[in-house]
């Protein structure tokens, strides 16, 4: 019989064969498939480890579990600043009607609900409050809320976005700007925005906040910040105390942020100006360019003008509802009239906005 | 046979029975992948707790609202009554509805869920009135109900905002219980196709024994919802730090009327906070509206309310979502509201 060469042959143990490892059984393995498993177990090592690192980040208080209440999270909070005493405002003929309450930004909705956002989004820190009661009358009571707001910005942004369309603006040489309603008094002392709120409508309580009012603004406790956008404004028909300030999102236009607006009333039309100051010219003309293309997205369309100052500056001026709407860039300013019903006079104040604009920028680039 | 074809002859055995081995190899090896892929997936979705980790409270514990409706009566199911003095407003709203007794029954016991959200004058608006509240409890008691609770989970200090707003002394003389929250109080509820309200604590002692239901609130701005009225007025039940829920404002307040089903709700749009709201803080962020709601459906209640703060329906994406849900009709037109003036 002969033999034939090669016919019972079989592969020898761990001999290559066509690039194939054999196992014992014959089962072999290519060395791409080696290399697949080993990317595989990484990617499981890599997930695990995620797992295992994710582990000590969770949300907590999705599960409401407070953790707010201890740790270091409030000593993050925790803010680096003196603080207003509120037992030394205590008017004449008053007594103190709640101990001292205080609440921060984890918190604050446990005071105001659903109205804490526009605090915490606003730069928010810490609250302060404290009732006050007449000693004579038990119906005749008020609560002092102070924010601290970190910034005069913020304090007068919070201050002036809620501000009662009937307020009253008292002349106090400290604290300014302050208004009064029928039962209460709002104003702004640095970065402390103040509310005092009477239980009724009372000239009793009127006289106790107006004590307060002054008592806070004597005390030292901050620093003496201005909000220098208001001298950018034309003085000429402003109504007074009508500035406001949106720090983000105005015109519900996203790229909008520190807006400053302030009315005028020109005859039997009150219109509203607004400029914004950025830190370069180019980011000014880039976002007033940003806000003219958000307009026309919703319907505006564009506007002819007459107004040789405006054409020259290269004002846009849209119809957006029947409104008018003006919007340039000078220098680092953006400025212009928002949803103005009189086409003409909004175009004089927009000519009136760009002249004192117009110079400002002058004297910044010659600085 | 020459010795080079034996040769390529051996060669093409051997390659078929390696390759029929191959083929073997393959198939055995696939057949075991799946069966490990199939069963690693079995396992982990055996494993997988679509809802993570919870409060430690099992199943078992979960409580679920009792439903407080009555049986609907065509084109009784909602009342819009104008006029300046609560008393009367409600009185008529109720009675266009078929009356206190419709709702109320001989020996039954009633909660009432003010809103008394915050330690504030009741000038203000930001509660539900205290005359509004008392007015209800005497209705209660004057058809038979043999008690009457008044409470909520205010946000502030409770006993200062039943003090302050006027509301637990104004219960009290009309002869209501007053409960105020308590830790023992509050079970855990989960709400079935809820997205939010999951083994969630809720204000469930004061109503766990009660025969109905009735929800007072007041028609008012709200800063991050747009508005808060009677639906939004169930939120005062929920416990735990449910401020959480303001991410997602729409989806809780749309699930809000899926959780509780009241008996009736009143919406006092008598004065209407436009402004500041939910808190307001000055009698000029109101505007008298003159105008009181009574209805069995609080969607239809709200989507009328929200017109006395100048909003439409879809200025409110709750409503929508509310009616989705199945919790109420938007088109409250549908439902032909009885109209009064008193």
């Amino acid at each position: 019989m002969c033999s034939v060469p090669g016919l019972n042959k079989r592969p020898r143990l761990g001999a290559r064969r066509g690039g194939a490892r054999r196992s014992p059984e014959g089962r072999g393995h290519s060395g791409v498939e080696s290399v697949i498993s080993i990317l595989l177990l990484g990617l499981l090592l890599l997930i695990g480890l995620g797992v295992f690192i994710r582990q000590f980040d969770v949300d907590m208080g999705r599960f409401g579990i407070d953790t707010t209440t201890a740790g270091p999270l409030l000593e993050q909070t925790e803010p680096n600043m003196q603080e207003p005493a509120l037992d030394a405002l205590m008017p004449d003929g008053f007594k103190k009607f709640s101990e001292i309450e205080t609440y921060d930004a984890g918190n604050l909705y446990e005071k105001i609900n659903g109205k804490a956002p526009s605090y915490t989004e606003s730069g928010f820190v810490k609250l302060f409050t404290q009732r006050f009661i007449s000693k004579d009358d038990e119906n005749l009571w008020m609560e002092l809320f102070v924010f601290d707001m970190a910034a005069i910005r913020n304090a007068f942004s919070v201050y002036s976005v809620q501000k009662r369309a009937d307020a009253g603006m008292l002349a106090f040489a400290k604290p300014q700007p302050c208004y009064r309603t029928s039962n209460g008094l709002y104003f702004i002392h640095g970065k402390f925005y103040v509310e005092l709120i009477g239980s009724t409508e009372s000239v009793a309580l009127d006289k106790a906040m107006a004590e307060i009012a002054v008592k806070f603004a004597s005390q030292k406790i901050v620093d003496d910040d201005k909000i220098t956008e208001f001298a950018l404004f034309p003085e000429k028909d402003a109504v007074q105390g009508s500035f406001k300030l949106y720090l983000a999102n105005a015109f519900g236009f996203d790229a909008f942020t520190d807006i400053f607006t302030c009315r005028y009333k020109l005859g039997d039309e009150t219109i509203t100006m607004f400029l914004s100051k950025h830190p370069d010219p180019q980011d000014a003309q880039t976002t007033a360019e940003s806000y003219y293309n958000f307009l026309i997205e919703n319907d505006a369309t564009d506007k002819p003008t007459a107004n040789k100052t405006l054409k020259d500056i290269g004002a846009k001026v849209l119809d957006f509802y029947d409104t008018t709407e003006i919007i340039f860039a000078i220098g680092p300013f953006i400025g212009g009239i928002h949803e103005a019903e009189n086409q003409k006079a909004a175009e004089e104040l927009a000519a009136r906005l760009l002249d004192k604009l117009s110079n400002t920028a002058k004297t910044i680039k010659n600085d | 046979m020459t010795e080079q074809n034996v040769q390529n002859f051996a060669r093409t055995r051997v390659t078929r029975e390696t390759g029929t081995s191959g083929r073997r190899q393959f198939l055995a090896r696939t057949g075991k992948a799946g069966i490990s892929l199939a069963a690693a997936g079995l396992i982990s979705y055996q494993l997988y707790d679509r809802y993570g980790p919870t409060t430690g409270v099992d199943a078992d514990s979960l409580v679920t609202l009792p439903d407080f409706r009555v049986p609907d009566k065509l084109g009784q199911t909602m009342s819009i009554v104008k006029g300046p003095d609560r008393k009367a407003t409600a009185n008529k709203a109720i009675e266009l509805l078929g009356g206190i007794e419709r709702f109320v029954g001989e020996g039954q016991t009633v909660a009432i869920k003010p809103n008394v959200a915050f330690a504030s004058s009741p000038m203000l608006g930001a509660t539900a009135h205290p005359e509004l509240v008392a007015e209800v409890v005497r209705l209660c008691y004057n058809a038979g109900a043999k008690q009457v609770i008044v409470t909520d989970n205010p946000i502030n200090d409770p006993a200062s905002c039943f003090t302050l707003s006027g509301i637990g002394k104004a219960a009290s003389q009309a002869g209501a219980k007053v409960v105020l929250p308590k830790a023992h109080l509050f079970r855990h509820t989960t709400l079935e196709g809820g997205k939010l309200i999951r083994n969630w604590p809720v204000f469930f002692g004061p109503l766990e024994n009660v025969d109905k239901l009735i929800g007072i609130s007041p028609v008012k701005d709200h800063a991050r919802a747009g508005a808060s009225m009677s639906m939004k007025n169930w939120y005062g039940l929920l416990g735990g730090r449910r401020n959480i829920f303001h991410q997602d404002i729409n989806t809780i307040i749309a699930e809000l009327p899926m959780m509780v089903k009241p008996t009736l709700v009143i919406l006092d749009g008598t004065e209407v906070m436009m402004t500041n709201g939910p808190t307001g803080g000055s009698v000029s962020d109101l505007r008298r509206a003159n105008t009181l709601v009574a209805s069995t459906d609080m969607v239809a209640a709200d989507s009328y309310g929200c017109t006395l703060l100048d909003l439409t329906v879809s200025d409110l994406p709750y409503l929508t979502k509310a009616e989705k849900a199945g919790a109420g009709t938007t088109d409250y037109e549908s439902l032909k509201p009885v109209f009064g003036t008193v």
